[in-house]
């Protein structure tokens, strides 16, 4: 997964999808650029990436 | 609508009047029309602008701030006297602001609040629960986000009616003739800054744990921020907290009361509502911003000169067909959902947070208490064409 930093704008709808794996800052803004999803959570990660209204997550 | 451009255009001209009352629905069938029309049209209406229709064009505009600036956010006023704060900043100035402010407004911040607001509803719904009838939106949708902001600003709830009538001149129109509005509306501006200005005086004096205090030791560029900024935060705060809330709680319970289908889900499974609500923003998204154009532009195909105004209506981007399946059906536990009703880039509302745990709690709490309620007979509910909820939404339920 990979977060354009640029474009978040801190909807935090990742986080609301999934907060183990999307984590936000004390603004509400995503924490981490890149990180790997762990088996058996791809589709929790992709619907997280998906609910982005920046479109700001791409899953590779 | 009257297209007055017959001509083959790239943006036809279109007139008509924000200002217009229409049965609740009408204004979202329009600007459905709108877009199926054109993806950019041209009001002709007072000094003239531009409506973009499509998803990806409002995105984009909203992504792009630099070109679709907010130093100008209504089309009546291209050259505005006031600069709300941190809502019309731009650039890194903005950022300084949002930066400081969000850690009171995120998803964390805003958790801690849920038993205050939780009290809130529960108080203002038992005090109608055993009428059997009320009106969602002058009993109970304008008295909820209004206690919860004068708490949150560190105000005194007995303010609270003093507040309701300053929100009811400034944003609704109020009065008979169109003098009488605007004399309403810009005397209850003078008392509302006057309002805060002691506020702020005060909060200097002895600092508080609330929003006006922790927006007094801000810094910008390294230095405090002025008397005349947090007043201006102070103000925007008041305008955008109030009649947001009370619109989208509007539009909510007028949905779920005219839908048994989709209320009778909510009642059995209450872990539906924020989905609920997320779709409901999604289909009835009523703000209809707007920006100012920086330079010369074109949007499919349309020119549009430096210094327009430009309309990003969200309803008009949240019920595209290319960016949302079965756009105009209501579905409420669609996923994902990745709307914008609170609009996206920089200056994305601030306080969405916020406003979907107060949208979540009422619900919770008011379909425990009133679960099976319908509209009023004669129920005739009304909205205008600019960013505003149903005027009146009069429901019934057995005592
Ligand atoms: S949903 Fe998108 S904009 Fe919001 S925090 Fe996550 S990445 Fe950022």
């Amino acid at each position: 997964m990979t977060i354009d930093m640029d474009k978040c704008s801190g909807h935090a709808r990742c986080y609301g999808t999934d907060p183990d794996l999307f984590q936000i800052d004390d603004s509400g803004y995503a924490l981490r650029p890149g990180f790997e999803v762990p088996a058996g959570g791809e589709d929790t990660a992709r619907e997280a990436a998906a609910s982005c209204p920046e479109r700001a997550i791409t899953a590779q | 609508m009257s297209v007055t451009d017959p001509a083959p255009s790239r943006c036809p001209a279109v007139t008509y009047s924000p200002h217009e009352q229409r049965p609740v629905g009408e204004w979202t069938a329009f600007f459905d029309q709108l877009r199926a029309e054109a993806p950019v049209v041209r009001n002709t209406f007072a000094n003239g602008y531009y409506v973009l229709t499509r998803y990806e064009d409002i995105l984009s505009a909203y992504q792009d701030t630099d070109t679709f600036s907010t130093q100008a956010v209504t089309v009546m006023e291209p050259d505005p006297s006031y600069r709300w704060i941190p809502h019309m900043l731009g650039g890194d100035e903005h950022r300084q602001w949002r930066r400081q402010l969000g850690p009171y407004f995120s998803p964390r911040a805003i958790d801690g609040l849920d038993d205050r607001i939780r009290s809130r509803a529960v108080g203002l719904i038992e005090s109608f629960a055993d009428r059997g009838s009320c009106d969602v939106i002058t009993d109970f949708s304008f008295h909820y986000p209004t206690t919860i902001f004068l708490e949150l600003m560190g105000l005194p709830v007995g303010d609270l009616d003093r507040f309701m009538a300053w929100e009811a001149n400034i944003l609704h129109s109020n009065g008979s003739t169109p003098e009488e509005i605007a004399h309403n509306r810009t005397t209850a501006m003078a008392a509302v800054y006057e309002y805060f200005g002691s506020v702020i005086a005060d909060r200097r004096r002895r600092p508080g744990d609330d929003l006006v205090s922790h927006a007094i030791a801000f810094k910008v560029d390294g230095r405090p921020v002025t008397d005349d900024e947090v007043l201006s935060y102070c103000f925007f705060m008041f305008m955008a907290g109030l009649d947001t809330v009370a619109a989208a709680l509007g539009y909510s319970l007028y949905h779920l009361a005219t839908h048994p289908e989709d209320r009778a889900r909510i009642v059995a499974d209450p872990a539906l509502i924020p989905s609920a609500i997320e779709e409901i923003l999604r289909a009835y998204a009523f703000t209809i911003p707007a920006r100012k154009v920086t330079k010369d532009i074109e949007v499919a195909g349309c020119p549009i000169a430096a210094g327009s105004m430009v309309q990003l209506p969200i309803k008009a981007a949240t019920r595209d067909g290319s960016a949302f399946a079965s756009p105009a059906e209501v579905l409420i536990d669609r996923k994902p959902n990745n709307h914008i009703a609170f609009g996206a880039g920089p200056h994305r509302c601030l306080g969405s947070h916020l406003a979907r745990h107060e949208l979540a709690i009422a619900l919770e709490e008011w379909h425990k208490r009133i679960p099976d309620y319908r509209l009023a007979d004669d129920a005739v509910i009304t909205e205008l064409g600019r960013s505003s909820g149903p005027d009146t939404v009069p429901v019934v339920w057995a005592r």
